[in-house]
């Protein structure tokens, strides 16, 4: 018992060393600049209100909202219905096309840079949601990971839902995705994860600041050095705790659900 | 019961996608990489291997693959090494180890910007909490972000930070994988901790030490967002990783054929490195296990 | 037949100008201005359009000139160009070149601003004969000093700066009394201030007659070994202004600095921050009295329609007109292009209260437009690491440099 308290506390102060740098961020940003360059501490909402406000951090935090969120429910409506497919039906084609999706796990993503830019040029696309959200939607590793899940899945379920007369788009509605719940969720939150954290791409294929995300509005903020002389470092870490924040509230929330989801695919 | 089409209709979107946004521009980047373009001329005259034999015999390049390759082969054992030896503290389902996971995991999802934001002041020379605290123990304070000799620790440090977390909750899965019985077994044949370590652990935790060795390589081999935030790719190029390198040649100084061939003699060799590892690794994995 | 096609043709005509009449043109323009000199050109913009009901420019700060210059040309493709922009007089050529911008000439005949521009003024937005960009601000470097930082190390009189020499001394001398205070000597010189102490040892990075590359010249490279000495060899400069050379100045702003090299559109800052305590000296003649003009000027994108180029073309009229170049030049610090700026009311009370104002002006005899080819783009682009590496002593310079100038031949065999 008393060693048990013991090693509670001592992991508590050890989680606490380990995330000082986030916690200070958050400390921080409650700062007012003149008092952190004098080197005191006085308590103030300002910077909060000069990120959301003057710096369009309100903005930004919409736009990766939308983006992050369309990317999601969008990358796990193909990433089922492909795995639904993968995982059920023997077809023509059918294992060279899974094999194609797999690869794209140990494809490095900036090949693609330079011609999707051109791409999304050609298209005229540039500069709009369309353009952030369209190169992220194919997920090879949900697909893959679901597949896998499915076939987990006694297939007497679909056949008895075939024999009821069902469609398969029925016995993906009604069978498969209920059960795949927990899956879905956990590929749910990692696309989410990724995407909201996503830099190069919209880093190349945004100008127009009003489409910014977070991450490029912080790094941007932080790059063009608010402040007169010096930096205003409360400001910029209040822009760095609306960026973290969302995810470390849904990371208390469903930390168990993205564990899992983790873990999962790497361990099967 | 269904048509023959409806797998077909059912992977369509999928398969578009990963066609118009993957495959197609890998042989985009293949044909750019023989030409000459600036996104400026109208037509894009075809040189060959000019592209190539300019990166090849250019300093930026080595220096870049020097820095990556430098990058990975001390940041991926650091992190495993600490991962696993961190996890099997906390393999155990009790609250303590549950908190301590969760703080360690936390960093791994969150944004990366963020955080080399947030290391950019921790490392700052004037007003940084790293010299301050050197400042107090009367050391001399260190130019983190500008002494070449220092940045690339930096940039190590700040990742090892961010993606411990995962590393060992992967590690935790693979320990919890290991059947009691074999420690037991161990345990009554005399061994002491180290040496259970040794002989069970490391062994039986090779799948997941040779999955995490193989995304980790991969992974080292495409950071970007940390190194642009933090030094893109300075002092003197001591932190240009590969991916800066093709970004800068791609998207600052526009010249797309030879960013097309660094990009492609970038993935020409990350998928070298995945075939090797699978074959030189799978044999071991299966010899020890 | 014939006639039906003509009045139907003149129709169409009498409605696009009816609407246009009605609608407002719209000129989206790129710049690089934020913070005081951001909002002067604010108001300049805000006095064009209450002048010109007509035409509504949609002004966006993009970053700095080298961010101007990576978007612009990353807009390319996209066809999502602006209709005017900001382009630094060193590296419009390549978009000329390429038939990015608009010629200028025909515009600037019927102006008569072609009569009041002054001829340096007119002569840095010509490149092959022809004109593509109207100077909005116009530079040179100056010597920076903080009197207070130099009399705290015991200089109570500002010593002759005139050359490497005497200016490493006085830095010294800052330095070894100020140094434990966390005050520097000098601020490492960023690109604008490099090029310009190249000139005055008498030397180029690229010719700007012949187009030669002069980079590994033995007097550039003597100028580059003075620069990286003063960060690697004496320790006189911090190396933050190496790896971010606004750190240097905002140091400078700050007072922990003694000296800087530096653009006159940093003279307003300057001021604001330092006050009394700011002189403003020529930059020393090393070899050559020879500083370099910098600054940007206004293009036109050669894709904006033709009625949207004619409203850019009256709002760079008005922007180098004498009323709104004496508010800039006032503002910001930036040269007047204008013979009639300094008669104007604003320009003269500025000129007579603040005389280091003029010590740009005054080094017009000796300044010099640079080289504008395309490969000059790429060369700048390219400098700041050559550059980290030598000041950092990570490279020797001389055999940097001759790698560096292999590079930019090699280059401008390619591109120009």
């Amino acid at each position: 018992m008393r060693r048990d308290t013991l090693w509670s506390w001592a992991a508590l102060a050890a989680g606490l060393i380990f995330l000082s740098p986030v916690l200070y961020t958050v400390v921080l940003s409650f700062q007012s600049v003149e008092a952190y360059y004098a080197g005191g501490f006085s308590f103030t909402l300002k910077n909060y209100a000069q990120a959301f406000g003057q710096y369009d951090f309100l903005r930004y935090l919409l736009n990766s909202i939308l983006v992050s969120g369309v990317v999601t429910l969008g990358g796990l409506a193909m990433a089922v219905t492909a795995a639904f497919a993968f995982a059920r039906f023997d077809f023509p084609g059918g294992n060279l096309m899974f094999a194609a999706v797999v690869a794209t796990l140990m494809i490095p993503s900036h090949i693609t840079l330079i011609p999707n830019y051109l791409t999304l040029a050609r298209a005229g696309l540039l500069d709009s949601y369309a353009g952030l959200i369209l190169p992220a939607l194919a997920n090879g590793f949900a697909a893959f990971f679901l597949r896998q899940y499915i076939r987990g899945i006694p297939r007497a379920l679909d056949e008895a839902a075939y024999m009821d007369g069902a469609r398969p788009r029925q016995v993906l509605w009604r069978v498969i995705v209920p059960i795949s719940r927990p899956a879905i969720l956990s590929m749910g939150l990692y696309i989410f994860i990724g995407e909201w954290n996503n830099y190069i791409w919209p880093l190349v294929a945004l100008n127009d600041r009003d489409l910014y995300t977070l991450q490029i509005g912080l790094a941007q903020l932080y790059k063009e050095n608010p402040g007169e002389d010096l930096v205003n470092w409360p400001l910029v870490m209040a822009a760095s705790t609306i960026t973290i924040l969302p995810i470390l509230l849904g990371f208390l929330l469903v930390e168990r659900h993205l564990v899992r989801g983790i873990t999962m695919g790497a361990v099967k | 019961m269904h048509s023959r089409a409806t797998p077909y209709l059912l992977v369509a979107p999928l398969i578009l996608f990963v066609g118009v946004f993957t495959y197609v521009p890998i042989l985009t980047s293949l044909d750019l990489s023989f030409r000459e373009w600036d996104f400026l001329s109208p037509d894009r005259p075809w040189v060959g291997l000019e592209n190539y034999r300019l990166v090849m015999s250019s300093q930026e390049f080595w220096n870049s693959v020097r820095v990556t390759a430098l990058f990975a082969a001390i940041s991926v054992p650091l992190r495993l090494c600490l991962a696993l030896g961190i996890a099997s503290y906390l393999v155990r389902e009790a609250l303590p180890q549950r908190l301590l996971r969760g703080a360690l995991f936390l960093p791994s999802v969150t944004s990366t910007v963020a955080i080399a934001v947030v290391f950019s002041w921790l490392f700052a020379t004037d007003y940084g909490m790293i010299n301050a605290a050197l400042a107090a123990l009367g050391l001399p304070r260190l130019h983190w972000l500008q002494d070449p000799g220092l940045a690339l620790w930096v940039i190590i440090i700040v990742n090892t930070w961010k993606q411990l977390g995962y590393d060992i909750v992967i590690y935790i899965a693979g320990l919890q994988a290991i059947p009691q019985d074999l420690y037991d077994a161990a345990a009554v044949d005399g061994g002491r901790r180290g040496h259970v370590f040794r002989r069970v652990t490391v062994p039986l935790v090779m799948p997941t030490t040779y999955f995490l060795l193989m995304i980790s390589v991969i992974e080292a081999f495409q950071v970007f967002t940390v190194v642009d935030v933090m030094t893109r790719g300075g002092p003197a190029g001591a932190t240009d990783m590969l991916v800066n390198l093709l970004y800068r040649v791609g998207f600052t100084l526009f010249d797309i054929g030879t960013g097309s061939a660094i990009a492609v003699l970038l993935f020409v060799l990350l998928t070298a490195l995945a075939l090797i590892k699978s074959r030189v690794l799978g044999r071991r994995v299966h010899y020890e296990a | 037949m014939r006639h039906i096609f003509k009045t139907t043709a003149l129709t169409g005509l009498l409605a696009c100008a009816a609407v246009s009449a009605q609608a407002a043109t719209t000129v989206e323009f790129w710049h690089s201005f934020k913070g005081a000199s951001g909002e002067v050109l604010d108001g300049i913009i805000a006095e064009f359009e209450a002048a010109n009901p007509g035409i509504d420019i949609e002004a966006s700060y993009i970053g700095n000139y080298n961010d101007i210059v990576a978007k612009l040309q990353a807009a390319i493709p996209a066809r999502r160009a602006p209709d005017a922009v900001i382009l630094e007089v060193t590296r419009y050529g390549l978009f000329a070149d390429r038939g990015v911008l608009a010629e200028l000439d025909g515009y600037l005949e019927a102006d008569p601003l072609r009569d009041d521009l002054f001829g340096f003024a007119r002569e840095v937005g010509v490149y092959q004969g022809k004109t593509w960009i109207v100077p909005f601000n116009s530079s040179t470097p100056v010597l920076y000093v903080n009197k207070a930082v130099f009399a705290e190390a015991g200089m109570e009189e500002i010593p002759d700066l005139g050359d490497f020499d005497a200016i490493l001394a006085a830095a010294q001398t800052v330095q070894q009394s100020l140094g434990d205070d966390g005050i520097s000597g000098i601020a490492a010189p960023g690109q604008f201030a490099r090029w310009g102490l190249i000139m005055a040892n008498d030397s180029d990075l690229i010719d700007s007659v012949s187009g030669d590359i002069l980079i590994d010249a033995p007097e550039t490279v003597e100028a580059y070994e003075w620069m990286a000495s003063l960060v690697s060899g004496h320790g006189v400069a911090s190396v933050d202004g190496v790896t971010e050379e606004d750190n240097g100045r905002d140091a400078f702003l700050a007072g922990k600095v003694g000296m800087m090299m530096n653009s006159t559109g940093n003279f307003r800052s300057a001021k604001t921050a330092l006050g009394e305590d700011l002189a403003v000296l020529p930059m020393p003649c090393n070899r050559a009295c020879s500083v370099p003009i910098g600054g940007a000027g206004i293009g036109i994108l050669s894709s904006a329609e033709a009625e949207v180029q004619q409203a850019a073309w009256r709002f760079i009229s008005y922007a180098a007109g004498a009323e709104s170049n004496a508010k800039w030049f006032a503002g910001t610090g930036y040269m007047p292009i204008n013979r009639n700026t300094a008669a104007q009311p604003v320009a003269a009370a500025a000129l007579e209260q603040e005389p280091g104002i003029t010590v740009a002006i005054g080094q017009l005899d000796v300044a010099r437009g640079r080289p504008r080819p395309p490969v000059v783009t790429w060369m700048r682009a390219s400098e700041y690491d050559v550059w980290q590496a030598m000041a950092l002593g990570q490279r020797e310079v001389a055999p940097a440099l001759e790698d560096f100038a292999a590079r930019t031949r090699a280059e401008a065999a390619r591109t120009n």
